[in-house]
């Protein structure tokens, strides 16, 4: 490998966001038709990163090289069409176009490089190999979040570019689509293209990158071969969990994770400073129902009966039947595209559906959101949805309206409590937090209405390890205080290890249900999550 | 791909009749009809540019009247000052219009959304104070057209001619790549530049084409007046009607312009004595379009008979 001649090199680059520093100083080198992972905590400054390297973000010092060129000061279309793509964490796909027509953008901007029928031919052959073929002429709006990671993939590939950077394209999928990424990633990169991945999946960095750099705090950690950076118990500290030092295969963090969390459910006191977070939450868990509201005495806090659900023509969930009772939790498994979000969706009442859905008994089918939250469900939804131009203290008081003075103000405490670094930024706007924060202010919102219930949606998603087992650990105080719990999760070890009961979807119908131990142990789990053969 | 080549050309021929049809109109039509018409093609000319600009681009302009006020006056100012023909001082009032739009992209264009809208609205009002205190520009009098304006009929063909430009314009912006690259921009910006788009210099293209068309429009105006004052060019009525029609017609559609001019102009004209309820009826059609039919009255027609098959069908 020439190093002495990268593709992409930065010299003392760095950015500052008012005080705070998000990548100081770093220096860096991405040799031509390599594959280079970095990995860090949330907040390390890796989507930071990306976007100085591609031109989104101004740098306050510093310089970036691309193919021997100074690029620092050339703005963000320029660096496009000298072969820098990249996708975004969260698709920005354009919405009112579709899906073929996103690709043809970049050909058409560049048109030197490719046209005509041919620009045509490569649009399909992009499309297969990211396999989107069979949506090529739908309108983007109408991809789920998923698919639409693929289409960040398939854009920025249609810029033909030399060096791809990938933000984040492996969260939120299960093994067997992680296993088709790296097939992908392995196969754009035999085309020549240089990859830079900044990913929280360590199966994808581990399979596919030549090299490994670890950002901490917007410095460089640790760089190095994947064997050697996994193995580093340094790393092991700020990134992966202290479970993880020792074990370097794709289950292990996952499932030593999950011990110490069982651990932590049966003997609370092993975890010292959680003890001290206990006491408030009673504040933000509610056992009975909201005084006042009807219930029918002995029934279940929340039943669903024959709910069915489409979007347009497509049906997405079909005569789902369950019950989550008080206190209990429970998961929600099944691959992507199952009908877990829709199903979390149908409950809190964002999206209407045919069926019966009750809670204590009363048929709420037809109630509106605002009127399910008040029953004391709580939604935390995908993506973490908080409203970034407030600020974190706002974020959470909208979701207690209703109190009265005094109850915001304790909830608030326990909040703060209970993420102690939210309290450190209370009066930052949402926009400024890392995607760790901002999952923890999207928890606390949850919990600010003090529910009875909640439905956490994916909140795994692409974050740091050592961010998933804090918040797990927060779940598991959750349930200790009683907090009933609907967990939609990918990581089917976490949600297993947490949950009383869990309920297998399978293209939108409940494939099997039963008690989380038994469920773990069956052989249609491994054949959905892992694509195995029966 | 055979097939839609013939039916673009069927369409072409069409049009070319249907304008032909409008140029020979004024030898039939009564005085007054004809002033209506020309009024209507000047509007069209008009809608279609904002559409350019809002529908594709993304650029909701309240500005339309800096450019019809501006291509007013070099209109008259060029006729009355120099010995130059016709319809070189019609190209000349684009061109200005054109030339606006480049002086004014440096600060106007690095304006996002509402910022932009208010930007050209700023910019419209600068104007037309510009024009009413600087006395040799006519100050609040205006100016007088010192040479004999062409015939009601003449004037009809060259807005006839001028209303041709604007489709071919208005064809090629959205049918091509073009048409590609301004939705990219309009969508989300930094993505499109991400893409390889240059969003600056394509909403340029955007403001610069349209605000030419526009200027022109405005010149013919001012020679269908004959005299020009610096509160009915510049008047915020050319920006408020034009955007009406639009979104009543179809932001973004390519018949959305055609419905909008006719309906307004005509709902105008039923209701000619009672200006007031013509006013308050615009309104309300406005309102009922955002509120129901983002993609206005063409929208709906898109869309109205899938829905009734659907609904026979279904039931």
């Amino acid at each position: 490998m020439s190093a002495n001649n990268p593709l992409l090199a930065t010299h003392n680059l760095s950015k500052l966001y008012g005080g705070v520093v998000a990548v100081d100083k770093l220096t860096l080198a991405v040799p031509r038709g390599s594959v280079t992972g970095i990995i860090g905590p949330n907040g390390a400054g890796k989507s930071t990163l990306i976007g100085l390297l591609s031109g989104a973000l101004l740098p306050s010092g510093g310089t970036i090289s691309f193919g021997g060129r100074d690029v620092t000061g050339l703005a963000t279309s320029e660096r496009a069409r000298l072969g820098i793509g990249r996708t975004y964490q969260i698709p920005r796909p354009f919405l009112d176009m579709t899906v073929e027509e996103n690709l043809a953008v970049a050909q058409w901007a560049c048109r030197a490089r490719v046209r005509g029928a041919s620009a045509r031919g490569r649009r399909a052959e992009l499309l297969r190999e990211c396999g989107l073929s069979d949506v090529a002429t739908q309108p983007a709006t109408q991809l789920p979040l998923l698919r639409r990671k693929r289409l960040e993939v398939a854009r920025a590939l249609a810029l033909e570019p030399q060096l791809l950077l990938l933000d984040e394209v492996g969260s939120g999928l299960i093994d067997a689509e992680i296993t088709e990424l790296i097939a992908l990633i392995r196969r754009i990169g035999s085309w020549g293209v240089t990859i830079v991945i900044v990913e929280h999946v360590l199966r994808i960095v581990r399979e596919c990158c030549s090299q490994l750099l670890v950002l901490n705090f917007g410095r460089q950690l640790a760089a190095g071969t994947p064997v050697e950076i996994l193995a580093s118990e340094e790393v092991a500290t700020v990134y992966l969990g202290t479970a993880h030092s020792q074990g370097a295969t794709a289950q292990a963090p996952n499932a030593q994770g999950a011990a110490r969390l069982a651990n932590v459910a049966a003997n609370p006191d092993a975890l010292a400073n959680a003890v001290s977070a206990r006491e408030p939450l009673t504040v933000l868990v509610a056992h009975r129902p909201v005084p006042g509201a009807p219930a029918v005495a002995g029934a279940p806090l929340l039943q669903l009966t024959k709910v069915s659900a489409s979007y347009g023509q497509v049906r997405a969930l079909r005569d789902v039947d369950l019950e989550v009772h008080s206190g209990e939790v429970l998961a929600l498994l099944g691959a992507n595209g199952a009908g877990k979000t829709t199903l979390a969706l149908v409950i809190s009442g964002s999206l209407p559906a045919h069926g019966r859905v009750a809670i204590d008994g009363i048929v709420v089918s037809r109630t509106r959101p605002g009127g399910i939250a008040a029953l004391g469900i709580a939604h935390c939804m995908e993506g973490r949805r908080i409203f970034t131009d407030l600020t974190v203290e706002q974020n959470l008081r909208v979701a207690a309206r209703r109190a009265a003075r005094p109850e915001v103000a304790a909830r608030l405490d326990a909040v703060y409590t209970l993420f102690p670094v939210l309290a450190g930024r209370r009066g930052d706007p949402g926009a400024a937090m890392s995607g760790g924060q901002q999952q923890m202010l999207a928890i606390g919102r949850a919990l600010m209405a003090r529910p009875r219930l909640v439905i956490f949606d994916e909140i795994s998603l692409g974050l740091a390890p050592i961010i998933i087992d804090r918040l797990y650990e927060t779940l598991a105080l959750l349930k200790q205080a009683g907090l009933a719990m609907l967990i939609v999760e990918q990581d089917v070890n976490r949600a297993l290890a947490i949950a009383d009961r869990a309920c297998v979807l399978e293209h939108g119908a409940l494939a099997f249900t039963g008690a989380a131990r038994a469920v773990r142990e069956d052989a249609r789990l491994r054949r959905l999550y892992l694509g195995e053969a029966d | 791909m055979a097939r839609q080549l013939k039916a673009r050309s069927a369409g072409f021929a069409a049009l070319i009749l249907a304008l032909a049809l409008l140029g020979v109109a004024p030898a039939v039509l009564r005085e007054y009809d004809t002033q209506i018409l020309l009024r209507m093609l000047l509007a069209l000319v008009l809608a279609e540019s904002w559409n350019l600009l809002a529908g594709y681009g993304g650029l909701v302009s309240l500005g339309t009247s800096s450019a019809v006020g501006l291509g007013g006056y070099v209109l008259v100012g060029l006729l009355n000052h120099s010995i130059l023909p016709l319809p070189v001082v019609i190209l000349a009032a684009a061109l200005s219009g054109a030339v606006l739009a480049a002086l004014a992209s440096p600060g106007l264009l690095r304006l996002r959304g509402l910022y932009f809208t208010v930007g050209t609205l700023a910019l419209a009002e600068a104007l037309r104070l510009v024009m009413i205190n600087v006395n040799q520009f006519g100050g609040a009098t205006g100016l007088f057209l010192n040479r004999d304006p062409p015939a009601l009929g003449a004037l009809v063909w060259i807005a006839v001619g001028l209303l041709l430009v604007t489709l071919l314009v208005m064809e090629f912006c959205a049918h091509s790549g073009v048409s590609l690259l301004l939705r990219a921009v309009r969508d989300d910006q930094d993505v499109a530049a991400q893409m390889g788009v240059r969003p600056f210099r394509v909403k340029l293209a955007a403001f610069a084409a349209a605000s030419a068309l526009m200027a022109a429009a405005g010149g013919l105006q001012a020679l269908k007046l004959g005299a020009i004052e610096p509160y009915g060019m510049f008047g915020l009525r050319w920006s408020i009607d034009t955007l009406a029609m639009v979104v009543i017609g179809g932001l973004g559609t390519r018949a959305g312009p055609v419905i909008g001019v006719v309906l307004v102009m005509l709902s105008g004209e039923l209701l000619a004595d009672y200006p007031e309820a013509h006013l308050a009826l615009t309104g309300l059609l406005m309102m009922l379009a955002m509120r129901f039919a983002p993609r206005g009255v063409a929208g709906l027609l898109a869309v109205l008979p899938a829905r009734w098959r659907a609904r026979t069908t279904g039931a």
